[in-house]
């Protein structure tokens, strides 16, 4: 039996991916190993790789890694074939259209900032909309608020950045939520072992509705 | 030229020299030569043919991966990624009920765009086999045996998966009988995605737990041999996997919840053949039991297909990227 490779995605996913993973039996890296700026950390039977949460599905997808947690968002922006049998009971949000003040609605002559071109394109040629899609790589809502685009596509948790910028809440693309991904050849050859990670994944999530 | 075009290759292609040549050559006369103990005869096949006769048959996936042009006669012709469909047009219009069964090998390179896949290469070898003319579940595991055994003729104790697209098919009918909301059930069954399956009352309890286990990957083929409208064909499952028992050139895993996305000529068994390491898929295949129907001759048939490529590289470099240390 091989040692599983599992992609974490670092930032606000990291600490409730791990703590999730640990209660379905994989041993997680120590709290003195996470504040090493080490990125990857061996148990007996699991390897913990630390990743951009936009490259989890990538090491997913070639095979560098057999499975991992990845938002719904980065999912859909790299097109990912691996199985998603896992939704998380956290990191919650969605992924919307947010126009400036007196923006009004998409349409073709809008320009949409976003960090999801992929999305964002499939989104709007589903409309029927030539609208120019401007890639950006973080503080999206910024665009819209210097006016360098009339609208933005990008996750919202509270909605408080787009209240603070008077912007326009629009459009829910997608609830967004974490998944568990898993790589279809290693799901298919190592298949007793993930399917008893999934029913102890399930097992938690239900313990963890209950007692909510 | 540009300087760059004269040291590089178009995308996905290169040559192989010697010592790569070498091995190939040896793996091939290997499995070639246990082919023919099995009295398998060669065939060989076009490197282009016409997109038309090919059209209802492949998946949308593999078409969208072929190369197209148009030849000189104002064709639209398709450089060969899918010699099992060849085989049945080249040989179900003459087929006799005397000649079968028949069983034939082919080998050759295949152009596919892998566009998805790192550095994938996109003209592959391949050998593969055709057993035409029995449907039997011993036919099923001559198949599933023979491609095991091809694969340790190379050196390789491969992980071999097996299903059957029956069951999917079955469940997925049980659900519910409208069109959209059967692609869209299988669209969540064939990526595991549990929380975008979107099931009627009307399908039952029993149907949409089964459902929802088998996109968790939690149903097991008791769950498919005991549920009524798959019953039939877990039952053959089982019985694959009993007769399996007995070979030890591979590990043979009854997967009965892999379901494909919709499209393809399969039938009945479909198997994949894994690298034990690396988890490459080397070799894939099963049974399409209508496809030589709709070139002519209604028969049965069932093969597969090895890629050598992917079988070299596990030999020459077992520890994939997944097993060297960082």
């Amino acid at each position: 039996m091989s040692v599983l490779r599992v992609a974490i995605p670092k930032g606000r996913l990291q600490e409730p991916a791990l703590r999730a993973l640990a209660s379905a039996g994989l041993e997680p890296p120590t709290a003195a190993d996470l504040q090493t700026r080490r990125l990857v950390f061996s148990r007996p039977d699991v390897e913990w790789i630390f990743v951009k949460d936009c490259d989890v599905p990538v090491y997913v997808e070639h095979g560098a890694a057999d499975l991992g947690v990845a938002g719904l968002d980065q999912i859909l922006e790299h097109e990912s074939t691996a199985y998603q049998p896992i939704t998380f009971p956290f990191g919650h949000c969605r992924l919307m259209v947010i126009a400036a003040p007196g923006a009004g609605s998409i349409d073709s002559a809008a320009k949409v900032a976003s960090k999801y071109p992929r999305v964002s394109r499939n989104y709007l040629d589903a409309r029927g909309l030539r609208t120019e899609v401007v890639t950006l790589g973080g503080s999206v809502e910024l665009a819209a608020v210097l006016h360098l685009t009339s609208h933005v596509i990008d996750l919202v948790e509270t909605g408080e950045t787009a209240r603070v910028h008077h912007l326009e809440l629009q459009e829910t693309i997608a609830e967004i939520a974490p998944r568990l991904i898993i790589g279809r050849n290693v799901y298919r050859t190592e298949s007793s072992r993930i399917r008893t990670l999934i029913a102890r994944l399930e097992e938690s999530a239900a313990r963890e509705a209950a007692s909510r | 030229m540009t300087e760059s075009r004269q040291r590089t290759y178009p995308l996905g292609v290169r040559p192989i020299l010697a010592d790569e040549a070498a091995r190939r050559r040896s793996i091939e006369s290997r499995i070639v030569e246990e082919l023919e103990k099995h009295s398998f005869r060669e065939i060989i096949l076009p490197i282009i043919d016409f997109v038309e006769p090919y059209e209802e048959v492949l998946a949308r996936d593999v078409q969208r991966r072929s190369y197209r042009f148009t030849d000189r006669e104002g064709d639209l012709v398709s450089v060969r990624s899918d010699f099992t469909p060849m085989i049945a047009r080249a040989i179900a219009p003459s087929l006799r009920p005397e000649d079968l069964p028949m069983r034939l090998f082919y080998r050759g390179d295949v152009i596919r765009a892998e566009a998805t896949r790192l550095g994938a290469t996109r003209e592959l070898f391949q050998i593969g086999a055709e057993l035409i003319g029995l449907d039997s579940l011993e036919s099923d595991v001559e198949i599933l045996t023979l491609a095991a055994r091809l694969l340790a003729t190379a050196g390789v104790r491969p992980v071999v998966t097996f299903s059957d697209v029956r069951i999917a098919e079955r469940l997925i009918e049980s659900a519910t009988s409208d069109d959209e909301e059967r692609r869209a059930v299988r669209s969540a069954l064939s990526d595991r995605r549990p929380s975008d399956l979107r099931i009627t009352a009307a399908a039952g309890s029993a149907t949409a737990d089964l459902l929802h286990r088998t996109a968790t990957g939690t149903a097991t083929l008791d769950d498919f041999a005991t549920y009524p409208p798959t019953a039939e064909v877990g039952e053959r499952l089982r019985a694959i996997e009993r007769a399996l028992r007995s070979c030890e050139e591979a590990e043979f895993l009854a997967t009965p919840d892999d379901i494909d996305e919709a499209g393809g000529y399969y039938s009945g068994l479909r198997f994949r053949l894994f690298t034990p390491q690396s988890r490459v898929l080397v070799a894939q295949g099963g049974r399409y039991d209508g496809l030589y129907r709709r070139f002519g001759t209604d028969t049965p048939a069932t093969g597969f297909t090895l890629t050598v490529d992917h079988l070299d590289a596990e030999r020459s470099d077992p520890r994939s990227s997944r097993e060297r240390q960082p």
